[in-house]
Formats: structure tokens, sequence, C-alpha cells
């Protein structure tokens, strides 16, 4: 999609806006008697370049430079039924289909909906905020973004394979699998949804979410590149006014079936898998907001042959966020963040070492609401690496212009 | 010589002096209907791809409703504060009412009747407050001390939003759901008179208000 296409969207939704006054829709655009609802999340964001790859989610976009449009809409069919999918493309480039799913809702009484398609996420409490819009920061929590060195379609054939490539997520490939270089994964992607059937009940103080998915949450897919299925679930609860506290576990096979072929033949790919859990809480009250998430995923990938690797492989997250409003339109916000990984050993004279390089990350930043839906943001972050072969550290500060409807 | 200083005088007393109390047979009525020929959408929810499961149901604001108001007061008008509370409740994630239309000085209570939070904000020119998150039960107030449109938010729930007129004078009314208006003690005289719906052209008329009688004004808006 080139830059006068993105325009041209944009015009369009202006020519339909019902505020014939304004230039840009101010809320969601209705059609057919509020059955069908437009709306949208345009972001710029500019800023340091990042020679150490910090803030990358694949080799070609980082967070702090990234043009990103994202068009959602619902249709109403009836009162069982809702169909609801969503359009992104960044930087101008192809047009993705991010969602679309069918949502049941049996009995229009009780609480519970099926949902069918490529569908929400169901782990965590990031994934379902990471819209501009949302995030009160420019750049996002590194359980979601940072690229691990761990692909699913290329696996390393022992330890010292594997410690080799340290720090190189962004652009990796093993022995083994698909021999093209490609990004790692993060723990939990904040940039794909998954496929499968989800179903949720609840409302109020306890609200459960449960899925069955093809991909697994460090690898949400569209068609299965395996024969296993993810089971995922969430439960949150909401014990006082302003407080969510949520749970979240997920596994399922990780490693391709070609992959898991190339190294033992046929019918071993729902072996190698990731079991995340994770535990998050947010509390807020009068002009601040307080969060924190803790994920821990473990992967089990083949063992080839020695220095075998250490299974499972864990990575832990956590990360701690804080939002202030100092005056109205105008807010402060800071966020710590760590990811770290479990040792294995590839020579005794090397000792044991994490798997990948731990990262630091700290960001502090603030915004200012021109209008309600238009906001402008800076951030500053500054990012430690302990090990790998990249820079091991980086600050980067970026601004962010941020419009929705 | 000091004839003359003592005519000038006695003529700027007389200029800048409020109105002296009227009898109420000096003052009159404005009363009419306004016709919404077009009546504003209410806001629906953003689409919500990200949530798995559907939001609770709502209620739908008023639209209805709108406001007539005098666009130019008699003078001595504007020298009055009347202070005291006027309210705009937060219910199933609607404001109710939709439209508040008050006088300088006065305070807007804004009680949250759900269960959930709500934060009330505005970053209209007139009066830029954010009254922060609370819980059922709760209420927070803030008074309004210049004339203008408040659009009024919440900050949780993208739908929600009103609107708060506030005007220097008295002479104001807000219509009733089949559009009929009534402003009364107005001073007799010429006034401007403005009809005022969301999402509407306002329409401005001219009335001669008689002296002890009703004038009759009608508008539509489109």
């Amino acid at each position: 999609m080139t830059a006068s296409r993105a325009v041209a969207v944009l015009a369009c939704l202006a020519v339909v806006s019902p505020a014939g006054a304004q230039i840009l829709p101010s809320e969601p655009i209705a059609f057919a008697d509020g059955r069908i609802t437009i709306g949208g999340d345009v972001s710029a964001s500019f800023g340091s370049r990042d020679p150490g790859f910090f803030d990358f989610t694949d080799y070609d976009h980082s967070a702090f430079r990234l043009f990103r449009l994202d068009v959602a809409a619902a249709a109403n069919v009836g009162d069982h039924v809702r169909v609801l999918g969503e359009i992104r493309t960044e930087n101008f480039g192809q047009v993705r289909l991010y969602a679309l799913y069918v949502r049941v809702r049996p009995w229009t009484t009780k609480s519970v909906d099926v949902n069918i398609g490529r569908v929400p996420p169901t782990f965590g409490a990031f994934s379902r905020r990471t819209y501009p819009s949302d995030n009160p920061l420019i750049g996002y929590p590194l359980a979601y973004q940072y690229l691990t060195t761990l692909r699913p379609d290329s696996v390393p054939g022992d330890a010292a394979e594997l410690l080799s490539k340290r720090s190189s997520g962004w652009l990796v490939r093993y022995r083994y699998g698909n021999q093209n270089i490609d990004k790692g994964v993060p723990l939990v992607s904040a940039f794909r949804w998954d496929t499968g059937v989800q179903v949720h009940t609840g409302s109020g103080a306890i609200q459960a979410t449960g899925a069955v998915t093809a991909g697994t949450i460090a690898n949400p897919l569209f068609h299965d590149d395996n024969s296993g299925r993810q089971y995922v679930g969430r439960v949150e609860v909401r014990p006082i006014a302003g407080m969510v506290a949520g749970f979240s576990g997920a596994r399922g096979p990780f490693v391709s079936a070609v992959a898991a072929r190339s190294i033992f033949g046929d019918g071993h790919d729902r072996e190698f898998t990731q079991t995340a859990w994770g535990a998050d809480l947010e509390y807020s009250r009068a002009y601040y907001i307080l969060r924190y998430e803790g994920i821990v995923s473990d992967w089990r990938m083949p063992i080839v042959r020695a220095p075998e690797l250490t299974l499972p492989l864990r990575s832990v997250s956590t990360m701690i966020e804080g939002k202030y409003k100092i005056i109205p339109g105008v807010y402060v916000a800071a966020r710590f963040d760590y990811l770290g990984f479990s040792d294995v050993t590839a020579t005794a004279a090397q000792g044991p070492l994490p798997w990948d390089a731990p990262v630091t990350r700290v960001e502090l930043g603030g915004g200012v609401s021109v209008q309600r839906n238009l906001v402008l943001k800076l951030s500053a972050q500054r990012n430690t690496r302990d090990g790998g072969r990249l820079r091991p550290k980086e600050t980067l500060v970026a601004g962010q212009v941020v419009f929705w409807f | 010589m000091r004839s003359h200083f003592i005519l000038i005088a006695l003529a700027l007393l007389l200029t800048a002096a409020p109105e002296p109390a009227s009898p109420q047979s000096r003052h009159g009525t404005i009363r009419g209907r306004v016709e919404l020929r077009k009546l504003a959408s209410a806001p629906e929810r953003r689409p919500g791809v990200g949530d798995p499961g559907t939001p609770p149901p709502r209620d739908f604001p008023d639209l209805r409703r709108s406001v007539v108001y005098l666009d130019s007061a008699p003078r001595g008008a504007f020298e009055t504060s009347e202070g005291g509370h006027a309210v705009m409740d937060q219910r199933n994630e609607t404001f109710v009412p939709h439209v508040l239309a008050i006088s300088t000085g006065m305070t807007v209570d804004f009680p949250n009747s759900d269960t959930f939070y709500h934060n009330v904000f505005s970053l209209s020119k007139t009066q830029r407050f954010d009254l922060g998150r609370y819980a059922a039960g709760r209420s927070r107030s803030i008074r309004f001390d210049r004339p203008g449109i408040v659009r009024v938010f919440c900050e949780i729930h993208s739908h929600m939003n009103a609107f708060i007129l506030v005007f220097g004078h008295p002479f104001y009314a807000l219509t009733d759901t089949e559009g009929r208006y009534r402003i009364e003690n107005v001073p007799a005289g010429v006034y401007n008179v403005v009809a005022w719906n969301e999402g509407t052209a306002s329409d401005h008329r001219s009335v001669t208000v008689p002296a002890g009688g009703t004038a009759e004004l009608d508008f539509t808006l489109r």
C-alpha cells in the first residue's frame, strides 16, 4: 500500500464522517441503524535509529519508526451472531487481515460467547491493549515484542549453536528445518492473532476465556504448521472497584512439522511444545493506573546431539507500568521491564549461560491530548542487554501521533 | 462648566446602572417548538474486535432535547450568578441527561450509578477538567464559571458523551421530548433567539417580546 493509498483511505473516512464539520471522524462510523460499525487507529512514530534491534518486531519494522493503520469493523447479524474483523498495514506495506471471526451468542440472556475464526488473544493482559491508543508509551513490553532466538521452523542442533545466536533474534537461522534467515519469536506475539475456537463467559466480578487454536502464543497461525492444537485459558477477577487480576495458561506444539521431520522423521511434531503461565494485576484510582504482568514460558525443543540443550528453555518476563494524569489532557507514564532466560551449557570452560541475552528496559514518557482522540506522545527508552553479539546498551527517544475513532 | 460635568456624570450613571427592578407587567414570555428534521445518531461503541465477549447492554441518550436561548441578553442580566447545583448522572454507560443547560456559577455533580468505574473529563476551551476514576455510589463535582459549550466524555467508555451549555444569563430553556420550550420573565424588547441541537445547524431568529405578553417562536433545525 502506497502513501497515496493510505491518504485516500483517510480521506474516505473523513468524507463519510457523521460530524460534517470535522476533518476526520471523532466517533465510530455507523451504518444500517448501527448494525455495522467501523472504527480505526492510526499512529505514526518517529525516533532514534535502533542498531541494537531492541524494538524491532521483525527485520523491517521498529516500534519506534512505524506508521500503523488499523481499521476494525463489526456487523450485527441478528441477536445471536456478530461478525468482527480488522485489517492492518504498517509502513504503507501490505494490508493484512489481522482478525476475522464470527461471534455466536447462543443465549441472549446468558453471558456466553463463542468466537470462531482468527480470534482475539486469550493469554495475558497487554495482548488486548496493543493499540497505540491503549498503550501509554510508544514501546511495547518485552514479552510481547522482543524477538528471542527461537524459531518454530528452524531448530538448533545443540547448545553451542543456540548460544552462538544470542541477541540476534531479529534475524536468525539454524541447521535444521527452514534454512532461510528470518526473525525469532517473542514470548507472546502482539502482532498476529491465532485461528481457532474461543469461548468467553462471565461478566462483572469473574470472567473466563478458553480457546483451542492452530498456533501458539509465540507463533499464532492462520494455517497450522504441525498436527497439534494449542489449549489456552484465562481467568479474570475483579475483587474491588478498580482492580483486575488475571491468570493465564497456554500449551501447544511449537516446532513445525517440517522442522521436526528434518530431525526425527514423521510423527514427532507434537512433542516440542511451548507452555506458558501468566499473572497480571491492574489497579486504578482517581488519576493513576498501575499494572504488573509476569510471564513464564517453557519451550521443549528437539535434542539432537551433544552438547545438549537443557530443557525446558525457560524465559521469564516481569513488567511494571504506571500512568498518572497531571492535568486534564496531560499524563506521564513509566514502564520497567525485564526479560530473562534459563541457562544452557555449551562447554565446561564457558560454563552455563542464558540461552538468549537477558534484556532490561526502562521507558519514561508522556502524552498530551490535543483533542479527545488525538494524542501526542513522547518516550525515552533505555535498553540494556547482558551478553550477545549486538550492541549491549542503547537509549532511544521517539515521538508518536495517535488518532482513533 | 460645572453644570456640564453634572449632566455628563448623570448620563454615565444612567448608562452603567443596572436596569431597575421591573414590575411583572414589563416582562414577557417566549415560547414555541423546535422541530428536528434530522436527529443526531447516538454514538456507537467502537467495534471492540479485541474483546473476547459481548459488552453488556447499555442505555442510549435522549437526543431529542434542544436548547433555546437569547443570544443577547438584557442589560444587567449578566451580573447575576445563580450558584446552585445540577446533576448529570452516569447510568448504564450513558450520561443522563445528555444535554444540560446551566448558568455560570453553577456546580454540576456527576454521580456514578454504574457498578464500574467512570472518568468524566472535558477538553473544551470553555472548561477543561478531569474528575479522575471513581467507583459506584461516588460523585465528583465541577463548578462552571465561563459561558460556552462544554462537551463531556468518559475516558473509559469512549461512546459516552454529553453537552453542558453554560450561559451568562438566565434566559434559556431546554425543550421537552416534544420539542416545546418556554422562556419566562424576559424584559420586553427585541431579541435574537437561538435554537441549538447536537449535530444540527443552530437557527437564529429575531423576536419581539411584548410587555406582559407572550411571543410565539418556532424553529426547524436541519
